[in-house]
């Protein structure tokens, strides 16, 4: 494949997005980036859905459905936010406080994964029962507030999102493209029978799955805990929801990975999303309007993904001849 | 020795004649002066809400306060999503055996009462009412005990108020969440609809043709529950977000509402804490119709919220009461034998100072709003003294209640 039609693969989803959304948002009258708070929701979207669609993937291309990733955020945040204003601690440290206990907590979920031998979706439905329950009764049902912690609630800021994606990135990539782990991870989603006979553990490498969507999860709890000031409780898996947010970015990611590196293809998925989500901003799109619209946008990328083969051939029907 | 026998049965004859005559009579000042607190009651209790500020004050009250105080045991449904998940949970309750409901939850109030009334299962609507329709339907039944909290209108008159008490401050430009209008949850566009009925008397205007109580219910049913910005003559609805979505594009239209720079008030149906606090400027005032809680003393002592209109806890003590006086034969009917409609309203507190003083109250387990004492005087009372009592819900007048 050539560098021009690798860069076109890459870069066609989120131009498109790009493109489309200003042009909506022109014809209405209204600029899409117009402020710095414009600019603070798109970056945020991005961290947002980027870390969240990482998390998912990690465990969904190995064929684990994790639904506890949502509950791992919840915890994560609780623990980090209930320390953080006790103590009067700043925000990075609050932060690395989320990335621990959301690494502690991934690898717990790993763990009962490995040591019960349950379908994951069983076992990850069991772990988000377990983690909104802890944090429910932690915080006697309460969650956590700080609204007035004008500290904690200025870490909000472009460079600081910025910042997350970037490491976020550059840790997926160099983990899982460049160690031994990494190309263990990729041996057994190619073939894990052949893969277990070479010598590769697959258990210790769903632990350290586990564990790093955990990590995730806990930097993303932390962004939404920051976002608002206060911390929701959630029963009866209500803590599912945000993993749905990375359905879409996660197909687009795997499609532009076939140009470049689906890691990238993630980030580049969230970007995209972010577009979206900074046109339903712009134009106070109503929430029943936008379930419809990104509810659209999925099946209908998903009905591309499955007729890609015949929708080339009508477009250049010469190749079929 | 015959005589001794004799005399000996004549006396244990003298004192079990004596002991019965003792015994009935206790029965009967239990069951005429107060609670019968020799059997336990068992009531289950529905609610859609577990984790909100307000339903976790509410659970206190009931566990922490009136278990202890009376033989009674409350037994809590899971949060309860729809119509199927309430029948699911009335079925377990009464699997259970419990005498009485106390619902918070309204996803088929119809539907809980008939079921509970074919199980003779007596069922009570905390914080709320039934639709006029609804309270014609059953408010013959005996099951069906009754509803107290705010109505409608008092719901309308709550969002009125706090539209009125910035306008009346010569405030003109508004963002409003509207929290779950756009679900059709009458609470909350009813409030939405006072809102905007008092910036259409103070700005001279009016909403998309609506000015007044009728036709602005209307209205908003009219637009399908999904309100735009708009003039309303001198004053402006700047801003609206509704809906509870949490995702990234909620977050972002939160954020725009709140940080337009030409919004002086932000307004909300509900959360206004968890909503609208984190993006507001230092200059803008929020109102919220929310719980009191310790964060919400705290904001206002920060001054991030200056109006809080709040249900106090121990607003479900009169329907407790109610419901036991029913289990135990002594149902609170009007004059026509007909269900309790009562309604309740709410406190406001405009100083961090007032907030402190409902919070202290309202988050009390040994002294709370309405004590043991209080509530005794209901068992069993006649519905105009129910009705005077349960009308007189403003802080001030329960404070004098107490004395």
């Amino acid at each position: 494949m050539s560098k021009g039609k690798r860069l076109a693969g890459t870069l066609a989803i989120p131009v498109i997005a790009c493109i489309v959304t200003n042009v909506i948002c022109l014809a209405k009258g209204v600029p899409m980036f117009e402020t710095g708070l414009n600019w603070l929701t798109f970056v945020r979207a991005i961290a947002n859905v980027s870390l969240v669609t990482y998390a998912l993937s990690i465990n969904l291309n190995s064929g684990r459905f994790d639904f506890s990733v949502g509950s791992i955020a919840l915890l994560a945040s609780v623990l980090s936010a209930s320390i953080s204003v006790k103590y009067g601690l700043h925000p990075a440290v609050m932060l690395v406080l989320s990335l621990l206990f959301g690494l502690i907590l991934g690898f717990i979920s790993g763990l009962i994964y490995i040591t019960v031998k349950l379908p994951p979706m069983i076992v990850s439905l069991g772990v988000a029962l377990l983690y909104e329950g802890i944090a429910y009764t932690l915080t006697g049902g309460h969650g956590v507030s700080f609204v007035n912690n004008k500290e904690l609630l200025g870490f909000a800021s472009v460079p600081n999102y910025l910042l997350i994606i970037v490491i976020a990135l550059v840790c997926v990539v160099v983990i899982f493209d460049h160690t031994t782990f990494g190309y263990d991870y990729k041996a057994l989603i190619s073939g894990q029978r052949v893969a277990v006979n070479t010598g590769i553990n697959e258990k210790k490498n769903a632990l350290i799955c586990y564990t790093i969507a955990g990590g995730l999860m806990g930097v993303q709890g932390f962004i939404s805990a920051t976002t608002t000031g206060s911390i929701q409780m959630a029963l009866n898996f209500g803590s599912i929801a945000p993993m749905f947010m990375a359905f879409l970015p996660m197909f687009i990611g795997g499609y532009i990975g076939r140009y470049s590196n689906d890691k990238l293809g993630y980030l580049l998925g969230a970007v995209s999303m972010a577009f979206v989500s900074m046109l339903y901003v712009r134009l106070m799109v109503n929430s029943s309007v936008q379930q419809v619209v990104s509810a659209l946008l999925l099946v209908g990328f998903l009905i591309f993904l499955n007729n890609e083969g015949r929708i080339k051939g009508l477009l250049h029907p010469k190749h079929e001849n | 020795m015959k005589s001794l026998k004799k005399f000996l049965v004549l006396l244990l004859s003298v004192f079990m004649v004596l002991g019965l005559a003792g015994c009935s009579g206790k029965g009967e000042e239990s069951g005429s002066k107060g609670i019968d607190n020799m059997k336990n009651v068992k009531i289950g209790v529905l609610v859609a809400d577990a984790t909100g500020a307000e339903a976790l004050a509410f659970r206190s009250y009931y566990e922490n306060y009136i278990q202890k105080q009376y033989n009674v045991t409350f037994m809590y449904s899971d949060e309860l999503a729809d119509a199927a998940a309430e029948s699911s949970a009335i079925d377990n309750f009464i699997a259970n055996n419990c005498k009485a409901i106390i619902s918070f939850a309204s996803a088929d109030r119809p539907a809980q009462i008939r079921k509970c009334a074919e199980n003779k299962v007596y069922y009570a609507v905390a914080t709320g009412t039934l639709s006029d329709d609804e309270y014609a339907e059953f408010k013959d039944n005996e099951y069906y005990v009754g509803a107290i909290g705010p109505d409608l209108y008092t719901e309308f008159q709550a969002g009125y108020n706090m539209a009125k008490y910035y306008l009346d401050q010569g405030k003109t430009k508004f963002a409003i969440f509207g929290g779950a209008t756009p679900y059709y949850v009458d609470m909350h566009i009813y409030r939405t609809a006072g809102m905007l009925v008092a910036m259409c008397e103070a700005g001279n205007g009016d909403y998309n043709g609506a000015k007044d109580f009728g036709s602005m219910i209307g209205t908003i049913y009219g637009m399908n529950c999904q309100l735009t910005p708009a003039q309303i003559g001198s004053v402006e609805l700047v801003s609206y977000v509704g809906g509870y979505d949490f995702d990234d594009a909620w977050f972002g239209k939160l954020a725009e509402a709140a940080n337009n720079p030409n919004v002086e008030v932000l307004l909300a149906v509900g959360s206004g804490l968890d909503t609208f606090a984190a993006f507001k400027r230092p200059d803008q005032a929020l109102g919220t119709v929310d719980s009191y809680t310790a964060d919400a003393v705290k904001a206002m002592e920060a001054g991030t919220l200056n109006y809080l209109a709040g249900k106090f806890s121990a607003s479900i003590g009169p329907i407790f009461m109610a419901t036991v006086s029913a289990v135990q034969g002594k149902p609170i009917r009007t004059a026509n034998g007909e269900a309790l409609a009562l309604s309740q309203g709410y406190w406001v507190a405009t100083s961090a100072e007032e907030a402190n003083n409902y919070f202290t109250v309202d988050s009390s387990t040994t002294d709370p709003a309405y004590t043991k004492a209080m509530l005794d005087k209901l068992y069993g009372a006649s519905y105009d003294d129910f009705a005077k009592f349960v009308g007189a819900y403003s802080y001030e007048e329960i404070q004098n209640l107490k004395k």
